[in-house]
């Protein structure tokens, strides 16, 4: 496959061949759980048909518990807010998508700034790489929601700053700082004689790290990139505790107008299965370019 | 460190612009521009049953909302409602986010320093618990599990004063169903939702026992400094009360109509203020 | 002590900063609990997490097929779900499930409170992770290596004990890490289920005193400081522990 394929397997290539693949193994899953700054889902198709089970089971508990007829049943209550979940469900996407934006493009500068040869911009850019990856995804997000103003006045522009846009750029700092990992990590597992070679054949820096050093990181940061959107997505639900009206928020409204605690585990089930039925197409596709593009790290 | 001095100075200069904002915003007179563009943005609970919720068509309606609309219809312009926490409402006032605020605030005197509150106030509610234990005083609570909603003003007196120790949660959902579950003995909240529920078929043999404290008055809110907003508010509500509106409102959303949207129509009939600006 | 909370309480009204956390004792003694109480929930948590995950490395190699199946559903479960949904089952559901013991109100009160279903949750949530971490520890230690301690006398305990366990610890040291920072973390989601831990404490102070930026400021500043000097300290210990010419 590529030219790293071939390369013999961890154990084998160092001085000290103690440990068995599972050490190496574990090594990459620990890299890996550290790029993407939260432990990963291993999502399977079957865990769909769980959640389904446990909606349906809840929704019929629900059933037998209400017993007055003149109440609405679990499941037509579920339709009846249904649309009003899923208007909010759209906002989650909208937010995971623009604060993935924003945080990939600001954290490629910033993990090429980890790069530079300058140690101010080096150390300047690892601060802020190591603040926001430290920093609890819950407090950015408050910390966004309250202190960014609603609009900004830019002369005679004004560009208004709603409450997903806030949560949006409050998600975008973390993962900022772990797409900036993401790069120095890839741009520092390529072997050191890559560069010491394309200085030998007279590329300058800029040449070596654009034409030959960043191609060949695109692929090993293609899944780790992908993992961090999975993650991303299912922390959009945090938007729901600063009162965006995310998926989180509908379904409690929903659930306060209802006013009917059994209906709890059905609805936050149906959240599940929405959340689900999105990110299970995308686990799959990263373990699918994960395998295609394998290199030993 | 060069990148690090500047994200501070970034931050530093959101800060500026922040509060920049706030000024320019004061100045400016906010019936004009709610004129200008045609809308009254009016932050409301969204869920807060009945006095603002969600109907299943993705609407806000209740008891504040009905009455926002009537503000939107005296100017003559369009309504927008956002709803609003607890822990948010005044902060969207200040940032000029909404024009108005009708959000259950009961009226305290640091928030007159935050916000303009307008007087008279449009209604009251006073601190209560919901249980199905015995206890005759607020004293009894001493030491026991209470449930609350985070941003609640009394959940501080409660615990501070009576001994309580408070469970604070995000939403009512949640917190009645702790309370069902014997999570704790009590739910502190504003008697008038209490007195909602006991209606309600489920919570036969629940009881709101003790005397109702800080009965204290709602205050609805425009931002500092908008003098003549408030001035046209102040006829609202003496028109409200006057009519009778907040009373049909009651009876509109099943609440029993409280003594003190009673007393202040008794008070208010027969006055008949102009509400021009 | 008066004179410094004076001095902020003359800073608040000349520059409106309310640090009330610094001269207000009521808040100032909730947030000293909602620290220790982020920190003991921490430690708590991972402790148990720590057991959860070395007792289930066990059970994965043990010859029941059962067994080894509870704990791979264990560990999908809590892979695969978002923690904030798994305080929320465990607290209302299986919570209301389980015997209750009458309290001095004469109320049917469930056995276990918030606190500890957090504590449960969150150890779960983070020993899933833990005992895939063990297994691949104590898998990474070859034969070879047990065969040359046994050659040189030791116990099959002795070998477990001083050469397994040491070598599969350091193997295991960076993935720990990486679980323990985000347990850190995570514990500020305890904060939906009412565990008065920092976040929550913040919270209350800023609802009462409407002073949102000075307490979101010092949040952020806490939990950075707190994570920060943890990964400071793990990353040189892991740096210490590094088995040479691995990894």
């Amino acid at each position: 496959m590529d030219m790293f394929g071939k390369k013999p397997v961890l154990h084998g290539a160092t001085d000290l061949p103690v440990l068995l693949p599972a050490a190496a193994r574990l090594s990459a899953t620990a890299k890996k759980e550290r790029a993407a700054g939260f432990p990963l889902p291993h999502l399977k198709a079957r865990h769909g048909f769980w959640l389904l089970a446990i909606l349906l089971l809840s929704a019929g508990i629900a059933e037998a518990q209400s017993g007055t007829p003149e109440k609405q049943s679990a499941f037509a209550a579920l339709i009846n807010w249904a649309p009003v979940m899923l208007e909010g469900f759209v906002f989650n996407i909208a937010i995971s998508f623009l604060a993935m934006a924003i945080g990939t493009g600001i954290g490629a500068v910033l993990g090429l700034m980890q790069i530079s040869l300058l140690p101010p911009v080096r150390g300047g850019s690892w601060f802020v790489t190591q603040f926001f990856r430290n920093a609890p995804w819950l407090v950015l997000l408050f910390f966004c929601m309250f202190l960014l103003p609603f609009e900004f006045n830019l002369g005679p522009v004004t560009i208004p700053f709603p409450d997903w846009v806030k949560a949006t750029i409050g998600l975008a700092l973390p993962v900022m700082a772990n797409v900036s990992e993401i790069v120095r990590g890839a741009v520092k597992s390529l072997p050191s004689g890559q560069w010491e070679a394309a200085e030998s054949l007279a590329f300058t820096r800029r040449q070596t790290l654009w034409e030959i050093i960043l191609p060949q990181c695109v692929k090993r940061m293609l899944p780790p990139w992908m993992n961090l959107y999975a993650i991303l997505t299912m922390a959009t639900v945090l938007a729901s505790i600063v009162g965006v009206s995310e998926m989180m928020t509908q379904t409690g409204r929903a659930l306060a107008a209802e006013n009917r605690p059994e209906l709890l585990i059905p609805f936050y089930s149906f959240v599940l299965i929405c959340f689900f039925a999105y990110c299970y197409p995308i686990a799959v596709a990263t373990r699918r370019l994960e395998r295609r593009y394998q290199v030993k790290l | 460190m060069r990148k690090w001095i500047k994200t501070t100075a970034a931050a530093a200069g959101i800060a500026v612009l922040a509060s920049g904002l706030a000024v320019t915003g004061a100045s400016a007179d906010v019936i004009d521009d709610i004129r200008k563009r045609g809308k009254l943005v009016v932050g409301v609970k969204a869920d807060y049953a009945p006095y603002g919720f969600l109907d299943s068509s993705g609407k806000i309606i209740g008891l504040e909302p009905d009455l926002a609309q009537d503000v939107a219809d005296t100017l003559g312009v369009e309504l927008e409602l956002v709803p609003v926490v607890s822990s948010n409402r005044m902060q969207f006032l200040e940032q000029g986010k909404i024009d108005l605020m009708i959000a259950t605030m009961t009226d305290r005197n640091d928030r007159r320093e935050v916000v303009q509150i307008v007087d008279p106030n449009y209604y009251s509610s006073g601190t209560n618990i919901l249980t199905k234990g015995k206890f005759a005083q607020w004293e009894d609570l001493k030491g026991a599990p209470v449930c609350g909603i985070q941003g609640a003003f009394y959940n501080r007196k409660t615990s501070e004063e009576y001994g309580a120790t408070i469970v604070a949660f995000k939403g009512t959902a949640e917190a009645l169903t702790a309370l069902q579950q014997n999570r704790c003995v009590a739910f502190v909240y504003d008697d008038s939702f209490i007195v909602s529920r006991l209606g309600d078929e489920d919570w036969k043999g629940w009881s709101m026992p003790l005397p109702t404290i800080d009965d204290a008055p709602w205050g609805l809110a425009v931002k500092k400094g908008e003098d003549a907003f408030a001035a046209l508010m102040a006829g609202m509500i003496v028109n409200w009360h006057t009519s009778g509106r907040i009373l049909d409102l009651e009876t509109k959303y099943g609440l029993e109509q409280t003594p003190f949207a009673k007393k202040m129509h008794a008070q208010f009939r027969g006055v008949n203020p102009s509400i021009e600006r | 002590m008066e004179a410094v909370y004076d001095w902020f309480r003359v800073f608040y009204q000349d520059t409106g900063i309310n640090l009330t956390f610094i001269y207000d004792s009521y808040d100032r003694n909730r947030l000293i609990d909602g620290f220790f109480m982020t920190i003991w929930l921490s430690v708590i948590c991972l402790v148990l997490s720590m057991v959860i995950g070395v007792v289930g490395a066990w059970a994965q190699g043990a010859r029941s097929i059962i067994l080894r199946r509870v704990v791979a559903g264990y560990i999908e479960f809590f892979r695969n779900t978002p923690p904030l949904v798994q305080l929320y089952f465990f607290y209302f559901a299986i919570g209301s499930i389980l015997p209750t013991t009458e309290n001095r109100f004469g109320f049917e009160e469930p056995i276990l409170g918030n606190f500890a279903w957090a504590v449960i949750s969150l150890s779960f949530f983070a020993g899933a992770f833990n005992v895939e971490i063990f297994r691949s520890g104590v898998e990474a230690v070859p034969e070879s290596t047990k065969e040359a301690a046994e050659a040189l006398g030791y116990t099959r305990l002795q070998t477990y004990l001083y050469i397994v366990l040491p070598l599969a610890f350091r193997v295991c040291l960076p993935a720990l890490n990486n679980n323990l920072v985000n347990l850190v973390k995570t514990t500020t989601l305890a904060y939906a289920i009412a565990v008065p831990e920092m976040l929550y404490m913040a919270n209350q102070i800023w609802s009462d005193s409407v002073n949102v930026p000075e307490m979101m400021t010092f949040l952020l500043i806490a939990y950075v400081f707190l994570v920060g000097v943890l990964v400071w300290f793990m990353n040189r210990w892991e740096r210490s522990m590094r088995l040479p010419g691995f990894g």
